[in-house]
């Protein structure tokens, strides 16, 4: 190994290796998943084509394609509703989540006496209890605005769908402070509010921004699964409602066109997630900074 | 004047197994260093930790505190095998940490020249994941000056570090807390050697006080005394019963 090391001309062709090695992965990166992608549309076409499957059974890529410029106008005014829906959920879930995880943190009573609760929130299926949540709930008077029934109905679905993986991971975040770090806070004499403020809450961030990229998912699936339930109204026709829409109309390559929105929507969410994943920790976490090996 | 440490009485590390540790009475002098040395699980650390007032999770019966009766709290400043510096924040910031918990205008001034005065000048933005596992101990260390406190407690500070780091740091930590009450917890017989004005030794038999090498610490580190010492301390860490 020490020869190999020492011999100039070597060390020149395994650099060499390790560069190329680096510049296909880093085209591999786009080249392959766009790969993937073709494949399927074109399996996709194939299928329908092949087997020669009415439209409105399965349309083929092409007519989706056709009906999403088509019905470009509509769709985006339903998209805007649907990510309304979905940002506030999101922001629901994070004051919810991020709160209790804290309350949770600071008495160990309370959460003995509500993570059970978190829990049962967490596995109840939501399709089910939707219809009911949306009977429940009326107009709430905020003084200076009023959420509509409806909308809140829907917040309350998304909710309750995205609110878990942020508090689980919060609390998991707060808790695993090094302890070493811990006892340095002791001997500066810190307060409570101290530790957690200084020390628990930036320990706790990556693990609170792992879950909020989950989180972020979920709120697109919450705002959907409300939006199937809810219907038109409240505030105004999002995507899953031109799906049903579409559906009844027979016209599938609208409920595609509309079922694709809300993939790309998804995975539009997740990039932007950790985009701001990366920002606030490339600085200091391992999962963010570059090594050189 | 630095106070000096005292402690006294019985540690009841683990009850279930062998036999207790005979009752135990260290003392520390004032503005010098004391060197704690024995073997893994001991109670070594137990022991530096009673002193700062922190947890330990074992029985103590007894008193530990400064040679003075007033509570070393807020007296004590602590450093350990990991550098207990906060990922997210900068060298610079890490080294004010203990002004802001206090909430007091931290002195820029001042950090600037601790950090200067530990070699770390142009890493002073830098955050520790950027930094050597010597450079972080050296950006500890600053802390520790910065918080200009009478008594250190070392808990293995060097302990993950490489020879030629490792005498670096001794050297740079012996002369920047000169005229501190230091206690330096190790398991390393020849940093006991070269560091200790007072040599402690604590191992199952009991706590016993050793004779350290001739000549003023900080001694040559490849010197025949410290060489020596560092044989006859291996010995009776090997052999603690004889």
């Amino acid at each position: 190994m020490t020869v190999r090391d020492t011999d100039p001309t070597l060390i020149d062709a395994d650099e060499l290796a390790r560069q190329r090695r680096r510049r296909v992965e880093k085209i591999a990166s786009w080249v392959l998943p766009a790969a993937v992608i073709l494949l399927a549309l074109f399996l996709w076409h194939w299928t329908v084509v092949a087997n020669e499957i009415p439209h409105y059974i399965l349309p083929g890529p092409g007519l989706v394609g056709e009906a999403l410029v088509a019905n470009a106008a509509t769709l985006f005014d339903s998209w805007v509703i649907t990510i309304q829906t979905t940002a506030l959920a999101l922001l629901a879930a994070v004051a919810g989540g991020v709160g209790l995880a804290v309350l949770f943190n600071q008495s160990r009573f309370a959460e003995m006496a509500f993570y059970p609760f978190a829990v049962i929130l967490q596995v109840t299926p939501v399709v089910a209890v939707a219809p009911l949540i949306l009977i429940y709930v009326t107009d709430l008077d905020l003084g200076l605005f009023v959420i509509p029934e409806k909308v809140l109905g829907m917040l309350i679905v998304a909710w309750i769908v995205a609110f878990f993986p942020i508090l689980s991971n919060s609390t998991l975040g707060l808790r695993s402070a090094d302890h070493n770090l811990r006892d340095l806070f002791s001997i500066y004499g810190a307060t409570r509010w101290q530790r957690l403020r200084y020390l628990q809450i930036p320990a706790a961030l990556p693990y609170f921004l792992g879950g909020l990229r989950i989180a972020g998912g979920l709120s697109l699936i919450g705002a959907v699964v409300a939006e199937f339930v809810a219907g038109t109204g409240g505030m105004g026709s999002g995507l899953a409602f031109r799906i049903l829409e579409a559906n009844y109309r027979l016209k599938t390559d609208l409920a595609f066109a509309a079922l694709i929105l809300i993939a790309l929507t998804g995975v539009l969410i997740f990039a932007l997630l950790s985009f701001l994943s990366h920002a606030l920790l490339h600085k200091w976490h391992e999962s963010a900074v570059k090594r050189e090996v | 004047m630095p106070p000096g440490l005292r402690l006294t009485g019985r540690l009841d590390l683990a009850p279930a197994d062998g036999p207790a540790l005979p009752p135990l009475s260290l003392t520390a002098p004032a503005g010098r260093w004391t060197c704690l040395l024995g073997p893994s699980g001991v109670g070594k650390s137990t022991i530096l930790r009673l002193l700062a007032g922190l947890p330990t999770g074992v029985g103590f019966e007894g008193e530990a505190g400064g040679d003075d009766r007033r509570p070393l709290a807020g007296r004590v400043a602590w450093m350990a095998q990991s550098d207990l510096l906060l990922p997210w924040l900068s060298v610079t910031e890490n080294v004010m940490l203990g002004a802001r918990l206090r909430r007091q205008r931290p002195d820029r001034a001042r950090a600037r020249e601790m950090i200067e005065a530990v070699g770390l000048g142009p890493h002073a933005a830098k955050t520790p994941s950027e930094l050597s596992g010597g450079m972080r101990q050296r950006a500890a260390l600053a802390r520790l000056l910065m918080e200009d406190r009478p008594v250190a407690l070392l808990d293995e500070p060097f302990g993950a570090l490489d020879v030629r780091t490792r005498a670096e740091m001794q050297a740079l930590a012996f002369r920047v807390l000169a005229g501190r009450t230091v206690l330096l917890v190790t398991h390393d017989a020849h940093e006991a050697a070269r560091l200790g004005h007072r040599i402690l030794l604590l191992t199952e038999a009991g706590l016993a006080e050793v004779e350290p090498p001739e000549g003023e610490p900080i001694r040559d580190p490849a010197g025949p005394a410290v060489l020596a010492a560092q044989a006859r301390l291996t010995r009776r860490l090997l052999e603690p019963d004889a």
